[in-house]
């Protein structure tokens, strides 16, 4: 049976040190290197071959957590990237995530939860325990990117608009400042390329908007 | 000298001296024209009398002649041979013992001689008629002795020969002279008088038409009075007009000082209104009230600027009003000073609140970096070296709650995502903290841009801890239910807009803990605006940062 071979990026010496020989206790797991920074992470991988796992923390010197993903996703290696860091907002989990990171882990993650996601991750899983995900989730919901000509922010403004709400109404509706509406507005206009608000009603009309 | 003085001593003095040499032409030409007059008449009258005194003694001359009585000698007195030996007229009156005036007659032809004496009463009732000579005019007749041959009107008693008269006009008429004069007569009173000679045949006389010069000059002493009267009068009307003018002239020039003494003082409010007699004094107390109007002007403008009150405006009164340039100079020097003070005292309070903020930043780095690792490291170790299982999983949990509490110090002092992922990012975790801690409504809306927003780290900084100033008050003091939190970033602004439901709290007596006065500091740092409008139920706080490129 193939050891999963292991590497742990982590400026912290004593960090790596428990962690490597918190993992060597178990028989599948080989540490084969351990290293101080995203640039030694990148050096030692050009040497060392068929690294399956790398154990990432985020906040490193020279090169950090996020600088890693982005470049190992376009050497398009095998090595499977676990984020394990203090962090534990969503921001953080959502944008690893998304950079490509197969798990997160907090620091003080419980000795048979790393080994666990370890041994699901080097079987080519993506495992975020439902901690993790759930923080993750949370993030993304209220960071829903619109993929419209306008803003979800804009097209609210607009519905309300149709509605025949004045720019206080919106505002006190919204709570935000009267100024903030009427700049929303104004944009909203901008990008239908209207003039006024009969126009831009009727523009809206016409491409479904509202 | 007072100005009203000088103006009466010069008005009075000029009036006197013309009034003065009005009256002594007037009155010198007067008594010249007088005199003219008065020896003019005393020489007609004079003139009467010799001719009508040498036609009577022609008259009787004649009827002497006529007479054909015999040598008869009706003299009384003796007179001398050598007389009698020649015909004419004689004056006899040194021969005639009883002093009597006496003109007489001879005629002698051969060995015959006619003696005749004129009656002296006619030539007196000639003499003695003084229609037009006053009380002391008088004609006399004096003979070659210089003695009197007529009738003194002073001296009725005394017999005319007896009475002495040498005076210059005798002397001269005597002489052969006709003449007029002043100078004193036989009595040593100073008179008027004519004189001329009457020479006929062996009959030598003067005769005289004389006035006392004290009864001419009455009528003159009369109107020296009156003149002097007169310029008394006058000189009293003068000094009562001129003190009138005086007044007029010296009424506003006093008022005038006084204001001016009041405006000297300071005071440029003075409301006193005078009365203005002429149309100088009115404009010169129109000027007045110009330069007081400007001067207040002034005034209040430098009582303002002494409040520091810099935006009040002042306009010069004219090209050279110093003043007011200088004044305005010192305001554009006071904005100038202000704005720089303001630009010094924010950029003071930005290093102090950069300093602040560097060293929760390196701290809360120091946490969660440096300590973080080092627990997860104590606890690897635990979970390594510590065989007995109750003891592990103690110390197990003791080591998580401690780096619970060190990320929450951490994240409270400044959370990383601030710096890694952006203010958005930042607030959205802190309410949801918040919103897991409090149970309370809480919604904050991250309208800021995702990838390229144009948000500065210190703005960030700022805004985040303005956030958590509004929630951390809401929640200490408002007892607010509903939170809401939107920060929009457009163009050329960013907007963050609070509300809550809380009871609201009085924007003029905001305690110094309360964080508000934080919170304006941080907006006027980052070159802001914020408005808060506060309500029981209802608090709104609106703040607006430039976006700067």
């Amino acid at each position: 049976m193939n050891k999963i071979k292991v590497i742990i990026a982590d400026d912290h010496e004593l960090f790596r040190n428990g962690l490597k020989e918190l993992l060597i206790k178990h028989d599948d797991i080989e540490v084969v290197d351990m290293v101080g920074d995203g640039n030694q992470f990148i050096n030692a991988i050009q040497s060392i071959p068929d690294v399956n796992i790398v154990l990432l923390d985020l906040t490193m010197p020279n090169m950090d957590g996020f600088e890693v993903l982005k470049t190992l996703k376009d050497y398009n290696t095998n090595i499977k990237p676990i984020i394990i860091s203090m962090h534990n907002d969503g921001n953080y989990i959502a944008k690893s995530a998304k950079a490509g990171a197969y798990g997160y882990l907090l620091k003080n993650t419980d000795e048979d939860e790393l080994i666990k996601v370890i041994r699901l991750v080097s079987q080519n899983k993506k495992y975020f325990s439902p901690n993790i995900a759930e923080k993750m989730i949370n993030f993304m919901s209220e960071h829903k990117v619109s993929e419209n000509i306008l803003s979800n922010k804009e097209k609210e403004v607009l519905g309300l608009i149709s509605e025949g709400l004045t720019t206080k109404e919106i505002a006190a509706k919204l709570f935000v400042s009267t100024r903030t509406i009427e700049t929303h507005r104004a944009n909203v206009l901008k990008k239908l390329e209207v003039k006024n608000t009969a126009e831009l009603i009727k523009k809206a009309t016409q491409i479904n908007l509202i | 000298m007072q100005l009203r003085t000088l103006i009466l001593i010069i008005i009075n003095s000029l009036i006197f001296l013309v009034i003065l040499m009005l009256s002594i032409t007037f009155y010198n030409q007067f008594s010249k024209v007088l005199d003219d007059r008065i020896l003019l008449q005393l020489n007609s009258i004079k003139t009467l009398k010799q001719i009508q005194v040498e036609n009577l003694i022609t008259t009787e001359w004649q009827q002497f002649l006529n007479q054909n009585d015999t040598v008869t000698d009706t003299l009384n007195f003796e007179v001398p041979e050598t007389i009698l030996k020649t015909s004419g007229i004689y004056d006899f009156t040194p021969y005639n013992t009883n002093r009597r005036s006496a003109i007489g007659f001879v005629w002698h032809r051969d060995t015959l001689t006619k003696v005749g004496l004129m009656d002296h009463d006619k030539i007196k009732d000639i003499l003695l008629e003084r229609a037009g000579m006053g009380n002391s005019g008088e004609s006399y007749i004096v003979g070659e002795d210089f003695k009197m041959r007529s009738q003194s009107r002073f001296f009725p008693d005394k017999i005319p020969s007896t009475i002495n008269v040498k005076t210059k006009g005798v002397v001269e008429a005597l002489s052969g002279t006709v003449g007029r004069g002043v100078f004193k007569d036989y009595r040593g009173v100073e008179v008027y008088s004519v004189y001329s000679p009457i020479s006929m045949s062996h009959l030598k006389l003067a005769i005289l038409s004389e006035i006392d010069t004290s009864e001419v000059m009455a009528p003159l002493e009369q109107l020296q009075l009156r003149l002097l009267g007169l310029i008394f009068l006058i000189m009293i009307v003068a000094i009562i007009l001129s003190l009138f003018l005086t007044n007029i002239i010296t009424n506003p020039i006093h008022n005038m000082r006084k204001s001016l003494k009041i405006m000297a003082a300071g005071d440029y409010n003075q409301t006193n209104t005078f009365g203005k007699n002429s149309n100088e004094i009115k404009e010169m107390f129109e000027a007045l009230d110009l330069l007081k109007k400007s001067l207040q002007g002034a005034v209040t403008f430098s009582r303002e600027l002494g409040k520091m009150d810099l935006n009040s405006n002042y306009v010069p009164k004219g090209e050279n009003d110093v003043l007011g340039k200088s004044l305005i100079k010192m305001r554009d020097k006071l904005i100038e000073f202000r704005n720089k003070e303001n630009i010094n005292r924010i950029n003071t309070k930005r290093q102090l609140v950069d300093g602040l903020e560097n060293e929760r930043h390196r701290l809360s780095r120091e946490l969660h970096d440096g300590i973080g690792p080092l627990l997860t490291s104590l606890k690897f170790y635990v979970e390594n070296k510590v065989h007995d299982k109750d003891k592990k999983q103690d110390m197990i949990k003791i080591i998580d709650t401690t780096i619970s509490e060190i990320r929450l110090m951490s994240n409270a002092l400044m959370p990383s995502t601030l710096e890694d992922f952006g203010i958005g990012v930042a607030l959205t975790n802190f309410v949801e903290s918040i919103k897991k801690t409090s149970g309370i409504s809480i919604i904050f809306e991250d309208l800021t841009q995702d990838s390229h927003s144009k948000i500065t780290k210190n703005q960030a900084i700022n805004l985040f801890r303005i956030g958590q100033e509004l929630v951390n008050n809401a929640l200490k003091h408002a007892k607010a239910n509903t939170i809401r939190i939107s920060l929009s970033e457009f163009d050329d602004f960013i907007s963050l807009f609070y509300f809550d439901d809380g009871i609201g709290f009085d924007l003029k007596h905001v305690k110094l803990g309360s964080g508000i006065i934080n919170i304006k500091e941080r907006v006027e740092m980052c070159n802001g605006q914020i408005q808060i409008q506060s309500k029981p139920g209802s608090t709104t706080v609106e703040i607006e940062l430039p976006i700067e490129l």
